[in-house]
């Protein structure tokens, strides 16, 4: 029964085709009703598909190759060889699936929308059809990424994020909106061209292997066939190693690691809140979830030899710079954009780590990363709209005048720092866990980053939240004594934040079934990594400790709090 | 003299569609003196009778296309093969469209002669592609360009235009002079104008490709058919025409030309199309492909660099179009070296299509946008266009994602093919191109997102005094555009089947 699958990813853009074609003069209270009906609509059409997807039998290690989605649903695209159905060629082809890892995504993608949609309740007051549009559109993207099992359908996804987004920056960003957009899409849209290049290559010299072996490849742009191939048959080491850097490049910048990120602040800091909030909690996320989907099940020598020390490496950097500059900011919009830096730092971290741990721990980073900025960008958005000021030198004691948002604000930030019993600490105890088992060095620099990321955040409270009470003046910001008195946050709010730190309360004290649903999936990619580095022991392979079998070390999570 | 009328009569059959467009040409020519008066007056409305003639002069070409039969290439003067077939279609449905563009382009009184001029051009891009004979070929690619000469100056007679027609006829007759001095030599050599005898004499002695009369013929052919697709050194006048020259007349020249050139190249250097014989058994002279590989690679950067630095709208689609010839020409350059999983010519052939639902439908929004007092020019012209007309601005939004290659749209496509055509030949000279390729596409989407940004982030210019109703033709040109340009994207199946079958 998959196509409700299809409804969830179309049913934003059939929404937003609704808002822009029938109603693009609609006033804004009918424009973000009908956001938010086909918001919270995808959201129980993606539970459903949830329980149709724990429905499905799981394939067992032996069945499976290293990617596997539960639920798929295919339809040739372009047959571009056009040797016919059975021939080896190359074709494409609409391959929708559904792994626990995509799940998980897709999951946080649908809950983080309803949120985006409800801070931007009142920020936005112009042209509201055409920004509820993108933002739906937005979301049919972030979903299609997820779903796309396809290489190219994939790539077709990832770069159509960037047309909303930028248009969400663009029109209904701060002062600096045109310089961000126009940043923002030509930087990542150059990374990923090269990814594309690299896709092809890798295409292309995946059926010249399978050719070679006599193995029947019609469709080398699937992901999960490609992958069983590559995981029988692998690329040669040279050609991984290029391979690997032009798929990486692209993710490199949307993650962003360390010297890719400059077009990361700037955009957080121009966007509207929804906009932050679906670039930080989603589309971030894309980089890293494409390493995981990509790079790590087609090219483990790569992965093993030069992306542990290299993205290792940028990480480490991207933990302790991102800190470091959101330690030196004003600005707590901009602060947060360069904690995202950190935090994706830990995610590819622990992705790069390579074994269970580690990868289980970067996926649930990603999504811990997803929840907790999340709502941080939601309470600054908050604030600002309330004090039209987002400088800690102009803030104080905010806690004592607004109660309800200082909690939000106190609590997340906790999620944020990685406070044991929120969702931060087991997400960046796993990815520390899985490093510190593949190469301390780069554990023991990152943890360093908690150190800092705990100081930001606590620096934020204690200058903005706590304190003597400093509110900037009222004359400051144009609308002078037509300003609505200040008032503490108000039930679209509440609704907003709730089942945002919900999630991150429960997935601190619960993190076992998220960390089941991903478990087959990252198992059967580090599955790769043990075979790696059992034919060809390195010198990190000596330090490693054995593993005790049966008993995966991801149990640890559950006896934490 | 009966086996000679019989002669006759088959080679009029193979170029039926291009007959019914030459008679329609003939009779508005000869008619439309009559119903004008001597001082130039017209009765209203005449424009668009004169527009229906030739829609309905297009669908019956269209007709004999359909019901046309294809015949194996053989010594005739003309050849009705599956490129024909193909190219016929491309132009056909491109002449439904530029007939749209032109609906309301031209007062009533000179309509007849800017129809007649549009279906002479179109009938002269068909019989490039079904010329099977030196003197045919020149002969049909001075049916293109004479009739763009009037086509370029009738609509609008002030003096931008008359620069801009100026200014191609002096290059064009220039460029003609080329083609004309290599295909001299190309007989010289093999002392035939039949295409077929050429081939076959290239095929029995392989010194002949190392003569240097070839060398010297191919070198100016691609000289002469470089002007046609813009090519650089041979693009100076692309900007200053588009620049002057009326809207509907730039949308031709974006895209007919192109066709023409590319279609030139290829009955040049293709043999034959069809199963009847290999495609790769020929190359003009060793020394082509090192030629078109440089025209190709300083082809893109030069039309995308440029591009980055206009001001003027049409001035930045000229050089936008430069640069997408040589993203065709890439296709082209891997062709000739025979193929890899995917063939370079069949990469061309599917973007002739994809460029040019994509371009002709940015002219299409253009002209839908103009204003009654001004036409589109400047990019402050189109500033905030989505807050005015958003309907127009979102296709336009569309049609210029397409061109910068993002998907969902049709440009997407036809960039990866090249890429997966140029990339899988396995060339070192091949995947240069495909990563050069891949940084003009870059460099590409910042003239067309500034584009971009000028209609969704600016605040509209006022627009009060514009009293034009809605250009009905030229939004049905750019709906058509756009469904193509959508549609080849979901779909591209059937397009792209006809395209292999076309080189295998």
């Amino acid at each position: 029964m998959p196509s409700l699958f299809v409804v969830m990813i179309f049913l934003p853009a059939m929404a937003a085709a609704l808002l822009l074609l029938l109603d693009a003069k609609a006033p804004p209270e009918r424009a973000r009703w009908t956001a938010l009906l086909a918001t919270i609509a995808t959201c129980l059409v993606s539970l459903g598909v949830a329980s149709q997807f724990f429905a499905q039998p799981e394939a067992t290690a032996d069945q499976r190759g290293p990617v596997h989605p539960r639920m798929e649903l295919r339809q040739t695209w372009l047959d571009v060889t056009g040797g016919g159905a059975a021939s080896t060629g190359i074709r494409l082809e609409f391959y929708l699936g559904m792994d626990g890892i995509s799940l998980a995504m897709i999951l946080l993608t649908t809950v983080l929308t309803i949120s985006a949609v409800l801070v931007s309740w009142t920020a936005i007051k112009e042209r509201s059809a055409e920004f509820y549009a993108s933002l739906l559109i937005l979301e049919t993207g972030l979903i299609g990424v997820f779903c796309a099992f396809d290489l190219l359908l994939f790539y077709v996804f990832f770069e159509f994020t960037l047309i909303p987004l930028f248009f969400l920056v663009g029109i209904w960003g701060g002062p600096l909106r045109r310089y961000a957009a126009g940043k923002f899409f030509i930087y990542t849209l150059s990374g990923s061209v090269i990814t594309l290049l690299g896709l092809i290559w890798l295409v292309i010299e995946s059926s010249k292997i399978a050719l070679a072996h006599g193995v029947n490849l019609a469709t080398p742009f699937s992901i999960p066939d490609l992958a069983s191939l590559l995981s029988l048959h692998p690329l040669p080491e040279e050609l991984q190693f290029t391979l690997f850097l032009m798929i990486a490049a692209g993710f490199m910048v949307k993650v962003p690691l360390f010297p890719f990120h400059t077009w990361l602040p700037l955009a957080h800091v121009e966007a509207p809140t929804a906009g932050s909030v679906l670039l930080a909690g989603v589309l971030l996320k894309l980089g890293s979830y494409g390493f995981l989907r990509l790079c790590l099940p087609m090219l483990p020598h790569a992965c093993e030899h030069t992306g542990t020390p290299l993205i290792g490496a940028l990480s480490v950097v991207g933990i302790i710079y991102g800190s470091l500059c959101a330690l030196a900011q004003n600005d707590i919009k901009k602060l947060v954009a360069y904690s995202s830096v950190a935090h994706l730092g830990f995610c590819m971290l622990g992705i790069f780590a390579l074994n269970t741990e580690g990868v289980s721990g970067g996926v649930l980073q990603m999504i811990n990363h997803g929840l907790s900025t999340g709502a941080l960008f939601c309470i600054v958005g908050m604030f600002y709209e309330r004090y039209h000021t987002r400088q800690l030198t102009e803030l104080g004691g905010l806690a004592s005048k607004l109660p309800l948002l200082g909690v939000a604000m106190v609590f997340t930030s906790f999620a944020s720092i990685g406070l044991p019993g929120l969702n931060g600490f087991v997400g960046e105890v796993l990815c520390l866990i899985g490093m510190f088992r593949r190469d301390p060095i780069y554990a023991i620099l990152g943890a360093a980053g908690v150190v800092l990321g705990a100081w930001y955040l606590l620096g934020v409270l204690q200058k903005a939240f706590f304190g003597t009470l400093l509110e900037p003046g009222h004359s400051s910001h144009g609308h002078g004594d037509h300003h609505e008195p200040i008032a503490d946050l108000n039930a679209r709010e509440i609704a907003a934040l709730a089942p945002l730190l919900v999630l991150c309360a429960y997935l601190g004290l619960f993190p076992q079934p998220t960390l089941d649903l991903i478990r087959p999936d990252v198992e059967a990619v580090t599955k790769l990594y043990d075979e790696v580095r059992a034919t060809k022991p390195t010198k990190l392979a000596a330090v490693e400790m054995p593993r005790p079998s049966g008993v995966p070390a991801v149990k640890n999570g559950e006896d934490r709090p | 003299v009966n086996e000679a009328i019989q002669q006759l009569n088959g080679a009029v059959n193979l170029i039926l569609p291009e007959l019914a467009l030459l008679a329609t040409v003939c009779l508005m020519f000869f008619a439309a003196p009559f119903l004008v008066s001597e001082r130039g007056e017209a009765p209203v409305g005449l424009k668009h009778r004169w527009g229906w003639l030739s829609l309905t002069a297009l669908a019956l070409a269209a007709w004999f296309w359909w019901n046309g039969s294809l015949v194996p290439r053989s010594t005739g003067p003309f050849v009705s093969d599956q490129l024909t077939w193909y190219v016929r279609g491309l132009t056909l449905a491109a002449g439904f469209v530029l007939v749209l563009l032109q609906w309301n382009q031209a007062d009533d009184s000179r309509a007849a002669e800017c129809h007649a001029s549009l279906l002479a051009i179109l009938a002269g891009a068909d019989l490039v592609a079904a010329a099977n004979d030196l003197v045919g070929l020149f002969v049909a690619l001075e049916l293109v360009s004479i009739p763009t000469y009037l086509f370029l100056l009738l609509p609008r007679r002030d003096a931008p235009a008359q620069e801009a027609t100026l200014k191609y006829f002096l290059l064009s007759i220039f460029s003609s002079a080329f083609v004309l001095f290599g295909m001299s030599y190309l007989y010289g050599a093999t002392g035939t104008t039949n295409l077929m005898a050429i081939h076959t004499a290239f095929a029995s002695g392989i010194e002949l490709s190392h003569s240097p009369l070839i060398a010297v013929a191919t070198v100016m052919l691609i000289a002469g058919l470089g002007f046609r697709l813009t090519a650089v050194p041979f693009h100076f006048y692309a900007p200053d025409v588009f620049q002057g020259a009326p809207t509907s007349a730039a949308a031709m020249l974006s895209f007919i030309p192109k066709v023409v050139g590319l279609v030139a190249i290829l009955r040049l250097i293709m043999p034959a199309t069809g199963g009847d014989s290999q495609v790769h058994s020929w190359m003009m002279t060793p020394a082509a492909i090192p030629l078109l590989w440089w025209l190709t690679a300083v082809t893109m950067f030069v039309g995308n660099l440029m591009a980055l630095m206009q001001t003027d709208i049409r001035r930045l689609l000229a050089f936008s179009s430069v640069s997408h010839a040589g993203y065709m020409l890439i296709g082209l350059v891997i062709g000739m070296q025979g193929s890899g999983q995917v063939n370079g010519f069949a990469a061309t052939l599917f973007y002739l299509p994809v460029y040019g639902a994509m371009t002709l439908g940015v002219f299409a929004v253009l002209i839908a946008a103009a204003r009654s007092d001004k036409r589109i020019e400047s990019f402050d012209d189109l500033a905030g266009l989505s807050r005015t007309k958003p309907a127009l601005a979102l296709m336009l939004v569309i049609f210029l994602f397409s061109l910068a290659g993002l998907p969902p749209t049709a440009g997407f496509l036809g960039k990866f093919n090249l890429f997966v055509a140029a990339w899988s030949q396995a060339l070192e000279s091949s995947r240069l191109l495909a990563c050069l390729l891949g940084v003009n596409a870059a460099l590409g989407a910042w003239y067309y997102l500034k584009l971009i940004g000028v209609m969704y982030l600016r605040d509209p210019v006022d627009r009060s005094g514009d009293v034009r109703p809605m250009d009905v033709p030229a939004v049905v040109a750019a709906i058509v555009c756009l469904a193509v340009t959508i549609g080849l994207f979901f779909t591209p199946g059937p397009l792209w089947g006809h395209v292999q079958a076309l080189v295998k």
